[in-house]
């Protein structure tokens, strides 16, 4: 049953009896080579989605370069020692299929969909990519131009620059701390550096093959082991970053944009990983924070105030180590209303028992919304995925209900002091210094900085 | 190819709502949708935005439901919630755990039978649609480039060629006697349609509807504004600054066939052999192979959804040391070789493979994980709303997979002509260097 919630207006209907959650099997098998497979069944349209995952990415050969492992996953696509560009991407279309290769700072990914009937081609074609990629010259100096196009156009975009200037300063030295590559980084990459990532990352005993969708698993295990079967390759060896060091003291970094018309407001600081014991208490806490529609934040600076259309508070969990964070776009007269309100919102959730019914409304919503991800089959990726990737315990999609509704006032509480660290979170402002500045300064000492990354 | 086939009961209340039920019951969630049959094209005269601005007066309150109710109930019932608005309809949606289906359909009734809100609330939500429009548009980079660019130079009735998104002093001049007036004429039984998606029998699911809408009263027919263009026959062109971005950007819009007619399917297939990711010919000549446009994608937006005049839109990000002239000779050099030549039968039959896949996908998901049947619930009201036949969402596929490529050929010689077509240039501004 759903935990009784709050009084709610007269004439709402009650819910009625809760019809049980149950996650389908993760069918789990490994190859001979190291291929870690789980598969799960969904028979909702005769399609399936899949991603082959490589336990590496951007931070694991970020002693290279700066998004290395993205520039290899763009250029895996490009091109096989048996299908040039053109004829990989007729080939997809002919199996009614979408696919993508990229990657992030702690794994790479060719992530996929397409009809259960063409499913065995698909997976062929997902298996050159992962062992046969040719790194053609010509697509390379293609590639590289588009990237630096693109990382050039990003220091337009005033959600990237906020991101950029939060993950420097929360990480320091620490490969998180680099969203992206910079321009000379891209004009600085060789075809030979992303050959080096591909070999030691593309490999099966770095890989985790994940499937969902129409199909029978028993017959799909036989498919994979024919396609894969004699594929091999070692784990890379990861060189241990050290921990970045924790920022004491709120600081105030101002990313100024000529003309801006609006401010965009991230701030933040250090918290955990999926891993960690309290990971589903502060999943609950930032959801009655700012993690939902109807969170404290939302209806403060939102519905009450009208500063902002999308503010939004999470946790991002990466897999060394997760930080909080809390955005909005705000227009600029109320840059400090809203960070007053941020604040306050924060420090009042430290200092005060959460509202049993409060509480309740939260529970339910978050484990409701966890379970969304059972009706369609990329939900169910998605989920699964997580938990794979996260080494994340065989029960936790059927736990995780009961742990959300078994939290107390006291938990989210202590959870708020320990984690929504109030007196620490930096604070990033990307906007108009002529318009915002007076109202940063406010609140701790101010450091400006232009949009290519230069003090002011 | 018989492709999944969707159970769809439907039913019309005494009161002209329209009901339809399609049950699934393979996850304990329901979507529930109610669209209504206006959007922002035919939003009134002076009034730039007011669909949009009325949508979120949608959230701030109804009769038995205060400000923020609404939200709260479907948050702590273990759901998600929104709205949006488009040309021709709106829509209002939860996706909830199933044992929420009642509570939801209270919610929804009884925002449709009376809207409970104050200036308060209009001026909360003037401030916050006009933070809307500063984080997507006037903020950003390409900010609504090209569609709240293109409709001002494609169009010429009003009703396809306003600022959807509005301008700030119509918002500004929107007042409670607009809101009430708009509802009172377009948010009616009789101009709507309620969608029961999911974990529902249909039985329950029609007792109810009946229990919560069947009283609403009925209003009068809705006048709608004709939204005809008058016959084109030149190329349009304009253009846009752009304040932030680095590159010279343009988009060309080609005006589409009537809905529903086979020239329109044959003309979807087209599109994607342009437009259909990195294998369409315009990313694979001018991105690819040519090497002129860093970005170039582009095709026909939503394209069950809209009910009036709408165009296919190709949008080019390209190189600067690459006019636009040049440009847009590469472009045209696409568009010429589809003409001449038109698209042969196996580039044909992957495409139909590609829109079939494509087709079931929308239809289990359409909005990521956590909006489960959002793209049928789309569909099915669309259907309902333009056709009055719900269950067109089993059939239309049917009518693209019998395109020939005779008619593909046929079309892009009629279509992709200049005196069809508008071209929107946006250029970045000399940048200033920073202070």
């Amino acid at each position: 049953m759903a935990t009784p919630s709050t009084q709610a207006a007269s004439g709402v209907p009650a819910l009625s009896a809760e019809r049980a959650v149950t996650w389908p099997k993760r069918v789990k098998s490994r190859l001979a080579n190291g291929l870690e497979i789980i598969l799960v069944e969904s028979h909702t349209i005769p399609r399936f989605h899949g991603q082959l995952y490589f336990r590496s990415g951007n931070a694991a050969v970020s002693h290279r370069s700066a998004g290395l492992a993205e520039m290899t996953a763009t250029m895996v696509r490009t091109g096989t020692r048996n299908r040039a560009s053109r004829q990989i991407e007729e080939d997809l279309r002919r199996l009614g299929a979408d696919l993508s290769s990229s990657a992030g700072q702690d794994t790479s990914a060719i992530s996929f969909a397409g009809l259960s009937e063409f499913s065995e081609p698909l997976l062929a074609l997902v298996n050159e990519l992962a062992r046969d990629a040719s790194f053609p010259e010509s697509e390379f100096e293609r590639e590289r131009r588009q990237k630096l196009e693109e990382v050039k156009l990003e220091r337009t975009q005033p959600g990237f620059l906020a991101g950029e200037r939060l993950r420097k300063v929360l990480f320091g030295e620490h490969p998180y701390a680099k969203i992206s590559p910079s321009e000379a980084q891209v004009s600085a990459y060789k075809i030979s550096d992303l050959e080096i990532v591909y070999r030691e990352s593309y490999t099966p005993e770095n890989s985790l093959l994940l499937l969902v969708g129409d199909f029978d698993p028993s017959t799909m295990l036989v498919t994979i082991e024919k396609i894969f079967g004699n594929w091999s390759g070692k784990k890379p060896a990861i060189p241990v970053a050290a921990s970045p060091a924790n920022p004491r003291g709120r600081r105030v970094y101002l990313v100024h944009v000529p003309g801006a018309v609006q401010a965009q407001i991230l701030c933040g600081c250090h918290s955990i990983t999926r891993r960690h014991p309290d990971w589903v208490k502060l999943g609950l806490t930032n959801s009655l924070y700012g993690g939902a529609f109807n969170s404290r934040l939302v209806m403060n600076i939102r519905e009450a105030k009208g500063y902002t259309y999308s503010p939004r508070s999470g946790v991002n969990a990466l897999q060394q180590h997760g930080y909080f964070s809390v955005s909005a776009a705000v227009r600029n007269e109320v840059v400090a209303a809203s960070l007053t309100e941020i604040f306050y919102e924060i420090d009042k959730l430290r200092s005060l028992p959460v509202p049993d019914a409060e509480l309740a409304d939260a529970k339910n919503y978050v484990s409701g919304v966890f379970s969304m991800g059972l009706a369609t089959q990329d939900g169910l990726l998605s989920q699964v995925g997580t938990v794979a990737l996260n080494d994340l315990p065989d029960d936790y999609l059927e736990t995780y209900r009961d742990k959300v509704r078994a939290l107390t006032p006291a938990d989210l509480q202590a959870t708020a002091q320990k984690y929504l660290d109030s007196a620490n979170i930096q604070i990033v402002v990307v906007g108009d210094r002529s318009k915002i500045e007076t109202q940063a300064v406010l609140f701790g000492e101010l450091e400006i900085y232009d949009a290519r990354g230069s003090r002011l | 190819m018989k492709g999944p086939q969707i159970a769809i009961e439907s039913k019309i209340l005494s009161n002209g709502l329209r009901i339809v039920v399609a049950p699934d019951s393979t996850a304990p969630v329901v979507t529930v949708g109610v669209y209504y049959k206006i959007g922002f094209r035919l939003e009134p005269q002076g009034r730039s935005g007011f669909a949009h601005l009325f949508e979120h007066m949608m959230f701030q309150g109804s009769a038995n439901a205060p400000k923020m109710e609404h939200i709260k109930l479907i948050n702590s019932s273990g759901g998600v919630l929104n709205g949006s608005t488009m040309y021709d309809v709106t829509n209002y949606y939860e996706a909830v755990p199933s044992n929420a289906l009642e509570r939801v359909l209270w919610l929804e009734a009884d925002r449709m039978r009376a809207l409970k809100v104050d200036d308060e609330n209009l001026n909360n939500q003037r401030d916050v649609v006009k933070e809307e429009v500063r984080v997507n548009v006037l903020n950003q980079p390409y900010g609504g480039f090209p569609w709240l660019d293109m409709p001002p130079i494609a169009f010429r009735n009003w009703a396809n060629a306003h600022n959807f998104y509005g301008d700030f002093a119509d918002l500004d001049a929107a007042s409670l006697a607009d809101v009430q007036a708009f509802f009172k004429t377009y948010y009616l039984p009789n101009n709507a349609v309620l969608l029961i998606l999911g974990d529902v029998k249909p039985s329950e699911g029609f007792a109810l509807a009946e229990k919560h809408f069947g009283n609403i009263p009925r209003g009068a027919e809705p006048p709608f504004a004709d939204p005809k263009e008058p016959l084109q026959n030149e190329e349009r062109r304009g253009q846009v600054e752009e304040k932030f971005g680095t590159l010279p950007a343009m988009a060309i819009g080609y005006v589409m066939p009537p809905r529903r007619s086979a020239e329109w399917c044959a003309m979807a297939l087209l599109d994607q052999a342009l437009h259909g990711g990195r294998a369409g010919r315009i990313y694979r000549d001018l991105v690819l192979e040519k090497q002129i446009a860093v970005e170039a994608d582009g095709g026909v937006d939503d394209i069950f959804g809209y009910n009036g005049p709408s165009q296919m839109t190709t949008r080019v990000l390209h190189k600067p040391e690459i006019s636009a002239d040049a440009t847009l000779s590469a472009f045209d050099a696409v568009i010429a070789e589809v003409q001449e030549k038109g698209i042969s039968l196996d580039e044909l039959e992957q495409l139909k493979i590609k829109w079939r896949s494509d087709y079931y996908a929308m239809l289990e998901g359409g909005r990521g994980g956590y909006m489960p049947k959002y793209g049928l619930m789309h569909l099915v009201a669309c259907f309902s709303l333009f056709d009055g036949e719900p269950r067109l969402v089993n059939t239309i596929l049917d009518g693209f997979l019998q395109v020939t490529p005779e008619q593909v050929h046929a079309v892009a010689k009629k279509y992709l002509s200049q005196q069809n077509r508008a071209i929107v240039f946006r250029a970045p501004v000399a940048k200033k260097e920073a202070a």
